[in-house]
């Protein structure tokens, strides 16, 4: 049986406001899924929280991968079971190399470390996938990088780690036309060779002119408001969010 | 054991070097506590006299006490002298663990009060490399050995400076002759071996006119030093004209009682160049002062420097970048992280003297609070003296952040191993730089170690934010 990330009935909050009002999703891996959603619908907080950002309570609601409920899990247990978050600000770590970084996080995730030859090949592989030349690999992960690099340097950690389930958040936010492409040919050439499951958050369809989910979701004020595939897509660029606030509204 | 804590003093000592007549409230707190050396040492005397006077200042000083108005003390008060004593070793042809992996041009270990191991490699002393023991070089080679000893250095501002200037057994010396290149480097160590021991510890190393030398100095203890020991050091580092030295000194007394009041100097000459790293990584209380004097014009310099206190260290730095005269050039970058309940303090200067134009220097001091109990101050200064320089000094104080944490752990760290990354990458700029890789993978490791250490203080820090 494929790996399932399946989220039940997810109510979150912050201290001062309630994000999450029921949210049911259900990923698989080898599937491609978009979660689009207009600014302040609870995406991102949607993708932390599945991750166990600590800043998110999770006030009802079950986020289960494979049946079991990982909400009780520390980040890096829900790392190891096959998730994966590519963030839509990722953080500078100074001081500290991709290669190495990416070292460590391989070797923290499983039992014996991994053989130098073996980690070189799948370096080598990922760089050429991502389209970034040798000595990107060795600057301090994402200090001093462009929106661009950082946005690459997720994707190359997805394909080192390899994840069941990865949730992209806004990785397509701010990046220029070519940028966008490597990373969207990143992800779907993940998503055809290791069968990669992803749950790709955004704002604009632009990257789905790259990336063909098979299963297209609208969130709206903390629900998921309206399921469907790719003709929900090109629906929304026609009308706007605006229009599907007003039919779901009609609906109520 | 030493006071190792801070006590507020009040405004009515009239002890220590801070004190001054104006005590407005708040005035004096970021006055500069500490003075360069700033001038000519003691040296240019027989060494006999020299030890003389050093003999009569430390029977007339106390032992010292530093004290910044309002939150810092340093001292060395609750001291037993008498129950301290030089201990004298016999010659050991094994060379310390830590210089096990290492290529050297050459190796003195001085053990407590005794210089065990001297060893050269035979090329560099048939092309005029002298590397012995500072008693032999006061015997067999007075004349450089007088020209320099305490060139730069005095023996009377405390009790420990004092001593170690009268009592000084053992000892480093090194001379590099001109336009001599040397790669591998020399290494000299000062072991404390033993409880009770005082090492009273001195080295005096020259490079002369267009030679290029490495240098690294270990003080180090053997095992953990269960009761009172005592290393008081001075250190003096000549470049002549158009000379370049990598210098590193790693300073790790482990988690035992050993005390240490140092002084290091080095002086950079005409179009002369030093990297200069002390990393400080041990001890239970600790005073240094650092001073690097740009002497000749077309000086340039990279002063960096670290330092980590745990549990209950203290460490008291003060470290000097002294334009004298120009064009020159400085550049100091100092990291600090402090855990438990640890004190440290930095107190970093830029001196430029007057007719010192066109001086260029920034100092900055960067520091990371991995403890709600640590205390970690920084306290930069600039005292200028030309119209035509730039100075300025700039710092960060970093905590642990989350979003980094979490953002580590979402790629399968544990929240230890996330924090452990965090405070490796802050000071790797620093370590990398250094270009030496045994003494790279010393540091670091020895940084792990001390993270290992205080992992669940770090933990409870992190948590409770």
């Amino acid at each position: 049986m494929p790996t399932e990330l399946e989220i039940r009935n997810l109510h979150v909050r912050t201290e001062d406001r309630e994000i999450l009002r029921g949210v049911d999703l259900l990923v698989r891996r080898g599937e491609l899924h978009a979660l689009m959603g207009p600014n302040g619908s609870g995406k991102s907080t949607l993708a932390n929280t599945v991750m166990g950002h600590p800043g998110y309570e999770v006030t009802d609601g079950e986020i289960l991968v494979d049946g079991e409920n990982i909400i009780e899990l520390a980040p890096h247990e829900r790392a190891k079971l096959g998730l994966f978050l590519a963030f839509q600000y990722p953080v500078a770590i100074p001081g500290v190399s991709v290669a190495n970084f990416l070292r460590l996080a391989i070797n923290a995730q499983r039992e014996e470390p991994i053989k130098v030859k073996e980690f070189g090949q799948q370096l080598r592989h990922a760089v050429e996938l991502l389209d970034v030349d040798e000595g990107f690999t060795s600057r301090h992960l994402n200090d001093g990088f462009s929106g661009g690099e950082k946005k690459r340097a997720e994707v190359l950690q997805m394909a080192m780690l390899r994840p069941q389930i990865a949730l992209l958040d806004e990785t397509d936010s701010g990046l220029d036309i070519d940028a966008l492409r490597t990373v969207a040919e990143g992800v779907q050439k993940l998503h055809a060779e290791q069968g990669l499951g992803a749950l790709i958050i955004t704002h604009y369809q632009r990257i789905l002119d790259y990336v063909r989910p098979q299963f297209v979701h609208i969130m709206m004020d903390g629900r998921i408001v309206m399921n469907g595939g790719n003709e929900l897509v090109e629906r929304l660029e026609r009308e706007g969010y605006d229009r599907i606030r007003e039919e779901v509204a009609s609906r109520a | 054991m030493p006071d190792a804590t801070i006590e507020p003093s009040s405004p009515a000592d009239g002890d220590g070097a801070a004190t001054t007549s104006a005590r407005k409230p708040g005035s004096a707190r970021e006055a500069t506590l500490n003075a360069a050396l700033a001038g000519a040492g003691a040296g240019g005397a027989p060494l006999a006299q020299l030890r003389a006077r050093a003999q009569a200042a430390y029977d007339a000083l106390e032992l010292p006490r530093w004290r910044r108005s309002g939150f810092w003390q340093t001292s060395f008060q609750d001291l037993d002298l008498d129950a301290l004593a030089p201990l004298t070793r016999a010659p050991d042809a094994t060379l310390p663990a830590v210089l096990a992996d290492a290529a050297h041009a050459g190796v003195l270990v001085q053990r407590d009060a005794s210089v065990v191991h001297v060893q050269l490699d035979p090329q560099l002393a048939e092309r005029g490399v002298i590397l012995c023991s500072l008693e032999q070089a006061a015997a067999e080679h007075t004349e450089l050995f007088e020209r320099y000893y305490l060139r730069r250095l005095p023996l009377d501002r405390n009790k420990l400076e004092a001593a170690s200037a009268a009592f000084w057994s053992g000892g480093a010396f090194l001379y590099v002759p001109p336009g001599l290149r040397v790669e591998d480097p020399f290494q000299i160590v000062y072991e404390i071996s033993d409880a009770g021991s005082a090492q009273y510890a001195h080295t005096l190393a020259i490079g002369d006119r267009g030679s290029e030398l490495r240098l690294r100095e270990y003080d180090i203890a053997v095992g953990e030093i269960a009761a009172d020991a005592l290393h008081a050091g001075q250190f003096e580092l000549y470049l002549e004209d158009g000379a370049r030295c990598r210098l590193a000194q790693l300073t790790d007394w482990g988690e035992g009682a050993v005390s240490d009041c140092s002084t290091s100097v080095v002086e950079v000459g005409r179009d002369a160049y030093c990297h200069w790293l002390p990393a400080l990584l041990g001890g239970h209380l600790i005073r240094h002062h650092y001073e690097l004097v740009v002497a000749g014009q077309g000086g340039d310099m990279a002063f960096r420097g670290i330092l980590f206190s745990q549990a209950d260290e203290h460490l008291d730095v003060f470290a000097v970048d002294l334009h004298e005269t120009g064009p020159s050039g400085g550049d100091v970058h100092w990291r600090g992280a402090a855990t438990g309940s640890s004190r440290a303090s930095f107190e970093g200067l830029i001196q430029i003297n007057p007719g010192a134009q066109q001086s260029h220097t920034y100092l900055q001091f960067h520091s990371m609070m991995l403890s709600d109990h640590a205390k970690l101050d920084a306290i930069p200064s600039v005292l200028v003296s030309a119209d035509d320089v730039s100075a300025s000094h700039g710092g960060t104080v970093g905590e642990l952040d989350e979003t980094k944490i979490f953002y580590m752990q979402t790629r399968g760290m544990t929240r230890p191993q996330a924090v452990r990354l965090i405070v490796e990458g802050f000071f790797e700029p620093l370590i990398v730089q250094l270009d030496d890789e045994p003494l790279e993978r010393q540091i670091r490791e020895r940084i792990g170690v001390k993270l290992a250490a205080a992992a669940d203080d770090i933990e409870r820090y992190a948590l409770a934010r």
